[in-house]
């Protein structure tokens, strides 16, 4: 199982981690480590704190017990620490998220010139390299609510990319989306995993899952149930409560 | 009784001398009273009891009394306080002038900040947390991200209560100083000819409350074109 | 408190003035308000622009205009009127309290139309249409879906324009009416003492707005106890 050390392989750390909300306990004890490169996905029923889970590594929820360390660094209540760690670790989120007030180009361009210091020109060039890369750039100069929902989830994803982050995390990033949209933006993410991107997904999306993933983590009441390889997952599922989760999720 | 239309006509640029005053009142306790409110919101949002309860105290008294009351115990009540006629606040306090700023920038102070909370807390969470999980540090997200937006989501409420503003000037007639309203009054007590005159300054009223809507509609349309509500 | 001896009695009998001044407004206000919207939803385009001159007129004016206009202005014609009769009589006007109690029922109305309108409006059809889909009567649609839910949404809003009149109810005293500022104003006379006079004032309106806030969150609670998410 995962060992509580941080061997120079593994990028993020989380140990006998414990998350509340008042008095629901939404984590019980998480242990997992990720290595450099690897590309785990996350899947679960809803209200099983898979989101949770990810949203706590860049700290967007504070743990109440436990460690987590990413790249090497333990996070605490430090607030330089916490920025300097989201600097590393890009997200992308169930919706978008993206800033109404700025256009496309200016969405990716933000981040880099306040937190990195970044010129206009070479935030620009950079940016408009990430939209090639995500396959909007005549997108640029629009807005992000006259764009449809998948070009505004890879905007999501290229805007993250714009600080150059060791890690992504995804929290549901197809879950939001008309069913017509959700493979442009899972072709984006496969091209990301296949340049060997660390990258932790929650997500229902079983053939992404299959096709991508390095690990496939059931969790289920706030817990790990099951950590296996994608074949073993599908296929030889070890506990009763993933099999009862395949076969719903399956079925339909 | 006639209705006398030499009398209005006379009677206009009369109370047109007014506007200025009025014009006075309205912009500095609109200026430092958006001042005021901006403190008070940044009071009420830090999470810190210390700032915001006197904040809400604040608040709660300002909005739940009359801004006559308010006018009045400043204009009638604090020239009567020892202290207040020692310091030099006492240089704003002796002259009406000074108290119905001081009145209108209270009182507009404590509603606007509500309205600013409000656009605050209108700014989808999730916008926070994306800029947040960028690096942003929290006075970036609160300048960059918080601020532009919220600031486009309280226009209408604030909108509404720069006229309200507006409105209140009239009141500082009660304290003796000859705004449009206190000309009125002025010339109603000669005349008393109240339609005539009360009609021609309800006109003017009406115009410029028109005119800083369409101001205000003109700015909203302008700034919120690429948000969809 | 030394200085309000003696002056209980009279700040008591203001506190109740400035009550039914309320009510009386109240009653008006939502009498004009519902008005106002039903006008600004017909299909009559007079009936429409009445409304919207009269939203508009009550909404753009300063409050103590529109008092001072009404007091002086029904005095005058009242006052014309009679001397056409008995040229002897040298002035009669409205009582301070009914004109004030109109004056501003008519301005708050003004802003309530606006609430009753958007709540009308507000009213999401699908509702309405699930209930006629039912087989439910016009009358009882209107009566069991729209109007509770009209209430939920106008509430909040309401609660606000109850507060607005209690506080104008304040104004009245510059034409007469003897509630707490014009105790105030005589007590002044008497103690030379304002700061604690008009702080009284203050002390009173603060209660009836803290009651009436405290009405609406109640109320509030008790609407929407069925929206609740559950965990």
């Amino acid at each position: 199982m995962n060992l509580p050390t941080t061997a120079p392989e593994t990028v993020i750390s989380l140990q006998g981690v414990d998350k509340y909300f008042g008095d629901f306990q939404a984590l019980k004890n998480i242990n997992l480590s990720v290595a450099k490169g690897e590309r785990i996905v996350i899947c679960g029923p809803s209200g099983s704190g898979k989101s949770t889970l990810i949203r706590c590594i860049n700290r967007l929820e504070q743990h109440n017990a436990g460690k987590i360390i990413v790249n090497g660094a333990e996070l605490t209540d430090k607030v330089k620490d916490i920025d300097a760690v989201r600097r590393e670790v890009g997200m992308v989120f169930q919706n978008f998220n993206l800033f109404p007030h700025l256009s496309i180009v200016e969405n990716l361009m933000l981040a880099p010139r306040l937190v990195r210091k970044t010129t206009r020109e070479d935030a620009r060039v950079q940016a408009m390299t990430l939209l090639e890369r995500v396959r909007i750039p005549e997108q640029a100069d629009k807005y992000p609510s006259q764009l449809s929902g998948g070009q505004q989830q890879r905007v999501a994803i290229a805007r993250a990319l714009c600080m150059n982050p060791a890690i992504m995390l995804f929290d549901e990033p197809t879950s939001a989306l008309d069913p017509e949209m959700i493979n442009e933006v899972l072709e984006v993410m496969t091209d990301l995993a296949k340049e060997g991107m660390t990258m932790i997904c929650v997500t229902h999306e079983m053939g992404f899952a299959r096709s991508v993933a390095d690990t496939v983590v059931f969790m289920d009441a706030g817990e790990i149930v099951e950590r296996n390889t994608p074949e073993e997952f599908f296929n030889q599922p070890e506990q009763p409560r993933t099999q009862q989760f395949l076969q719903q999720i399956l079925s339909h | 009784m006639n209705f006398d239309f030499a009398l209005i006509l006379s009677s206009i640029p009369q109370l047109l001398e007014g506007l200025s005053l009025t014009f006075q009142l309205w912009i500095l306790s609109g200026i430092l009273g958006l001042i005021l409110a901006i403190m008070l919101m940044l009071m009420r949002i830090s999470g810190r009891w210390y700032l915001a309860a006197p904040a809400m105290v604040y608040i709660y008294i300002f909005r739940g009394t009359p801004i006559l009351v308010q006018l009045f115990i400043i204009y009638y009540g604090l020239p009567q306080v020892e202290f207040i006629r020692e310091s030099i606040a006492w240089e704003i306090l002796r002259e009406p002038f000074g108290c119905g700023i001081l009145a209108l920038t209270l009182n507009t102070g404590a509603y606007v900040s509500e309205i600013l909370r409000g656009g605050v807390q209108g700014v989808p969470k999730g916008l926070g947390e994306a800029a947040a999980a960028l690096g942003l540090s929290k006075v970036q997200r609160f300048i960059y991200i918080t601020t532009p937006l919220a600031v486009r989501l309280s226009l209408p409420a604030y909108s509404n209560d720069v006229i309200s503003l507006m409105k209140s000037t009239a009141l500082v007639s009660t304290i003796t100083l000859l705004d449009m309203m206190g000309i009125a009054r002025v010339i109603v007590s000669e005349t008393y000819a109240p339609y005539e005159i009360f009609i021609s300054l309800m006109i003017i009223y009406l115009l410029i409350t028109w005119v800083t809507q369409k101001i205000f509609a003109l700015l909203e349309r302008r700034m919120s074109r690429h948000i969809i509500q | 408190m030394d200085t309000l001896t003696g002056w209980w009695d009279d700040f008591f009998w203001g506190s109740v003035v400035v009550l039914q001044v309320f009510f009386v407004a109240l009653v008006l206000m939502i009498l004009f308000g519902l008005l106002g919207s039903a006008a600004k939803l017909s299909s009559s385009k007079i009936l429409q622009s009445i409304a919207n001159g009269y939203t508009i007129v009550f909404r753009g004016t300063p409050e103590i205009l529109v008092l001072l206009l009404f007091y002086f202005g029904s005095a005058i014609t009242l006052t014309a009127i009679a001397q056409y009769f008995d040229p002897s009589i040298k002035f009669i006007d409205i009582p301070p309290f009914w004109a004030g109690s109109m004056a501003i029922g008519l301005i708050v109305g003004s802003y309530a139309t606006e609430t009753f309108r958007g709540a009308f409006l507000g009213v999401d059809p699908g509702q309405i249409e699930a209930a006629r889909a039912l087989g439910i009567s016009h009358f009882k649609t209107f009566l069991y879906i729209r109007i509770p839910a009209m209430w939920r949404l106008a509430l909040p809003s309401f609660g606000n324009h109850m507060l607005s009149l209690i506080k104008d109810t304040a104004l009245i005293s510059v034409i007469g009416l003897q509630e707490t500022m014009f105790v105030a104003e005589q007590a002044t006379g008497t103690t030379g003492e304002p700061f604690v006079m008009y702080l009284m004032v203050g002390v009173i309106y603060l209660s009836f707005s803290t009651v009436i806030t405290l009405a609406v969150m109640g109320f509030e609670k008790y609407g929407s106890r069925h929206l609740e998410v559950s965990r």
